[in-house]
This record gives structure tokens, sequence and C-alpha cells, in this order.
């Protein structure tokens, strides 16, 4: 197990104010390198705010947030350059092939592309061929695996997925899946926002459920299981004769469906 | 620990990208020219009774406000609700290189712009002018497609949704049409023709026309070129300031 000091991401009392409606309250995490942390809630339980208040999307009403020991409010631009994103709606410039958006992208993040680095890129991803094709003309999973190219191109600490399997079918995301863990692997520190508790339970090294703006529970998939088992809410929320990662979610976050 | 890039490094890569997207969309600039273009093949009684340079400046006027109404203003509010923007945004750039890489291109479209409806004047209409002349009618292009630029950013600025920008622009740029041309012609009555003189269709048309002969820059233009330069300072200003990079930007 990694030790705290390695963490890639401190996120420290965070709070996030749209008017007068308070969308995260006190939030803390922390990521480390070579971990997989999911943040995990129902819609509106402020997942999103706190990923674009680290994403420096929006400016939080108070709280720390340090990327790589960089913080995102006053060393914007070395917290950025230290961490690659994968937004919920990723969007090129239509007009761009495949591999003009990824040169787009190396030259921001000041990385040397040659055209036998791009062709390896492409290769790696099995897009070989969809080089010269406009990101609209790719499959869900084709665009998927673009935007986690360009959002690695830069070998940043930290990497930021906001629900990366969104509509991808099983193969699909088996295979993101599996990229995911190599990523892992290879020491990144990943922070990702998912609906789907299989997809937590599956790859997460430690989860943080949030609702209503406040994390109501940390720890790995398997603790959370275990130290809930015996709740009566996740009693009554198991379907299936044996407790899993998505009954303790809804266990403590209730089943009233949000909009 | 990962580098910051050179802002010049990531200018240069945005630019790159900005110039091969309105590559890719040539067909809208030929859009742009269609109009100035029809005007110079059909304005031939205006020419012979209100002169050259009142035509010229009459179609890059008309260009430059479908530059900016219908071609800037379009393409930011395709961008901001498509999320490209935002994408920009979490990258280790600085927020005005972005917008200014777009400006860059816009300029360069009305430098095109200007070029062309002055080859077609030359060879349709015979209609040459001194190289001093030329030279001050590409500065002044600028000077004018700033207002429409800045009227472009206003219209972003105040509206997020963009199908709402695309048919308020294209209803301001028939108003601006319409109005700056038969106001001007006096055919919508004298106060109008007033009102038309000092607007942004005015102003830029007058700052143009006068540019193009040396000797007829009088008082009169100055006073248009300074109304030119506060109109461009005030859209671009509030412009900026009421614009958010997302359609869904909260706080």
């Amino acid at each position: 197990m990694n030790n705290p000091s390695d963490a890639v991401l401190e996120v420290i009392d965070l709070n996030v104010k749209y008017g007068d409606f308070q969308a995260v309250k006190n939030v803390s995490f922390s990521v480390r390198a070579g971990e997989i942390f999911g943040l995990l809630g129902p819609n509106g339980a402020g997942k999103t705010s706190s990923l674009s208040a680290v994403e420096g999307l929006l400016v939080p009403e108070s709280g720390r947030i340090r990327v790589a020991g960089f913080d995102v409010k006053t060393h914007a631009r070395h917290a950025r350059a230290n961490m690659g994103v994968q937004l919920q709606a990723t969007s090129f410039q239509p007009e761009l092939n495949v591999a003009e958006i990824i040169r787009l992208f190396a030259g921001i993040y000041g990385v040397i592309l040659t055209r036998e680095k791009l062709d390896a890129i492409l290769e790696n991803i099995n897009l070989r061929e969809a080089g010269a094709k406009k990101f609209g003309q790719l499959s869900g999973g084709q665009q998927q695996r673009v935007s986690l190219v360009i959002a690695l191109i830069h070998e940043p600490k930290l990497v930021l997925l906001d629900e990366p399997t969104t509509g991808l079918d099983p193969q699909a995301r088996r295979q993101l899946w599996e990229r995911i863990e190599a990523l892992r692997n290879q020491g990144h520190g990943i922070l990702l926002t998912t609906h789907s508790m299989e997809e937590a339970e599956s790859v997460c090294d430690r989860v943080a459920i949030i609702d209503h703006g406040q994390v109501i529970s940390t720890d790995t998939p398997q603790t959370l299981i275990d130290s809930h088992r015996n709740d009566p809410a996740v009693i009554r929320a198991s379907r299936k004769g044996r407790i899993t990662l998505e009954d303790v979610f809804i266990g403590l976050t209730g089943n009233q469906v949000r909009v | 620990m990962q580098k910051i890039p050179s802002t010049s490094a990531i200018f240069t890569s945005l630019l790159r990208a900005d110039l091969l997207t309105q590559w890719r969309n040539r067909k809208s600039f030929v859009l742009i020219l269609i109009v100035p273009v029809v005007i110079l093949f059909s304005w031939k009684t205006v020419i012979d009774e209100r002169g050259g340079a009142f035509v010229l400046g009459t179609c890059i006027t008309l260009g430059l406000i479908t530059i900016g109404l219908m071609g800037y203003s379009n393409s930011v509010a395709r961008d901001r609700d498509k999320g490209i923007f935002q994408r920009l945004r979490v990258a280790p750039l600085p927020a005005w290189s972005i917008m200014t890489s777009r400006l860059l291109v816009q300029m360069l479209m009305i430098l095109l712009l200007t070029s062309t409806v002055f080859i077609a004047g030359f060879y349709f209409d015979h209609i040459s002018l001194s190289a001093g002349g030329y030279l001050l009618g590409y500065v002044t292009a600028l000077v004018g497609g700033a207002v429409y630029l800045g009227i472009g950013q206003m219209i972003v600025g105040l509206i997020k949704n963009a199908e709402t920008v695309h048919s308020t622009s294209r209803l301001v740029y028939f108003v601006f049409i319409m109005v700056g041309m038969f106001g001007e012609l006096g055919i919508l009555g004298t106060p109008i023709g007033h009102l038309v003189k000092w607007s942004p269709y005015g102003t830029v048309k007058h700052i143009l026309a006068s540019s193009f002969q040396s000797g007829s820059w009088d008082l009169s233009a100055t006073r248009a070129l300074l109304l030119t330069l506060g109109y461009a300072i005030i859209f671009s200003v509030l412009g900026i300031r009421w614009f958010q990079w997302s359609p869904s930007e909260k706080g």
C-alpha cells in the first residue's frame, strides 16, 4: 500500500456554492500515485462540482486543492500540466481529424510528436487507420480511446476520468478498464467518477461515496461492503442474497431517484 | 514533475488548429464574399454616381458584418456548446490564448476579404486606388472589423444557447444590412439616414471610403474613426465581461 505522502491529489475542506445552493460541503480526499480512486454518488451529489474544482473550471468558495504538490489556485498552470483530463462529454473541433487533434494537444502540453511517435500512439489504441478520420466519425469506444490518449499525452501524474465508460458496450468497457488498470500499474494516480457500482467494485482501489455535497464514506470497496453488511438499510437494498457495493451505495444514499 | 509548455509553443499549436478549421470551412468564406461581389457586379450606376470608394467601402463593410456576426459569433457559440473550450481550459494554457488565436484567424479573413474586394473592384469595375489608399484600406478594414467582431462577442456573451446565438446574429445581420444600405441611400428618410451615418455601419463605411482617397479624409472622417474605435472598445469589453466558457457555467 502506498503511503499518504505519495498523494498526487489532495482535496482539503472543499466548499463549492452556486448562489445560495451549497453543492459541496467540506469535502476532503486524496489520490495516491498508483491508485484508482472512485468518486461515487447519485446525480447532483457534488461529484462533478468537486471534479470541476480540481480541474480549475470553477472557483471554490473555500478549501485547498493540490495536484502533484501544486495549489490549483496559486499555481494553476503547473497543476494543470500535471493532470490529464477526460471530460464527461469530450468534444473536439469537428473539422479536425484524429491525428490533427492529437497533434494539437501534444503542442499544448509541450510534447514533441514525431510522425513515428504519432503512428505508434494510434497503433497502440488500434486506431492506425483512423488517423485521417474526423472524431465524430468514430464509434463511442474509439472516441473514448482517443480522449484517453489525449489525456495521457504528457504522462501526467494525475488522471481525471469523468464517467469514462458511459455509453460503451461491455467489450469496450472491459477494454477501457484494462487500460485504466495498466495506467495504475505505471504509477499514475487516477480519479474516476462513475455511476456504475460494478465498475467501482472491479477497478477502484478505494472509493468515496458522496451525497448531498458531503463525503459519507471512504474506503476500499470490500471494506465498505464488510463494514455495512449488517446495516438494515443495506440489507433491505440487497437483491441477490449477497451484499454488493451497489447495495451499500443504495443503503447509504437512499433509493429515491435523483434528477 | 511536468514543465509548463512555453506560451509560443501553445499559441502555435492553437493557431495551426484554428487555421486548419477555417480552411476546412472555406465554403463559409465564399458565402462571406457573395454579397460584396454581387454588389460590385450590379452597382455600375452607383459607381458612376457616388464613386468607386463608396462602393468598395460598402462591399467591405458588408463582408465585415458577415465575418463578425455570421462567422465568428456562430463558431464561438458552437464550440462553447460542444464543450471544446472546456477541454482546452483544463490544459495548461492561458485563457486569453484561446480567443487571441481565433481573433487572429478572423483578422486574416478580413485581410482576405479586403484583398478580394480590391481585386474584384479593379477587374470588374476598373476601380483603382493609390498604394497609400490600398494600405490605409487594409488598416481601416481591420479597425472596422473589430467593431463587428466586438458585436459578435457581445452576442455570444449575452446569449448562452448556440441556436439562439445563430438566430439572433442572423437577425442583427439582416437589420444592419437592410437599415444600413437603404438608410444610407435615403430610402428610409432623413432621420434614419442620420442615425445610420453615425451607427457602426455608417462610421465603418465612412472611414473605409475616406481611407481609400488620401485627399478626402476630413474632420467628419476623424469623428467617424473615433466613434468606430469607441464602438469596438465598448462592444469588446462588454462581450468579454459577459462571456462564459460553458453554456451551463454556474456561480
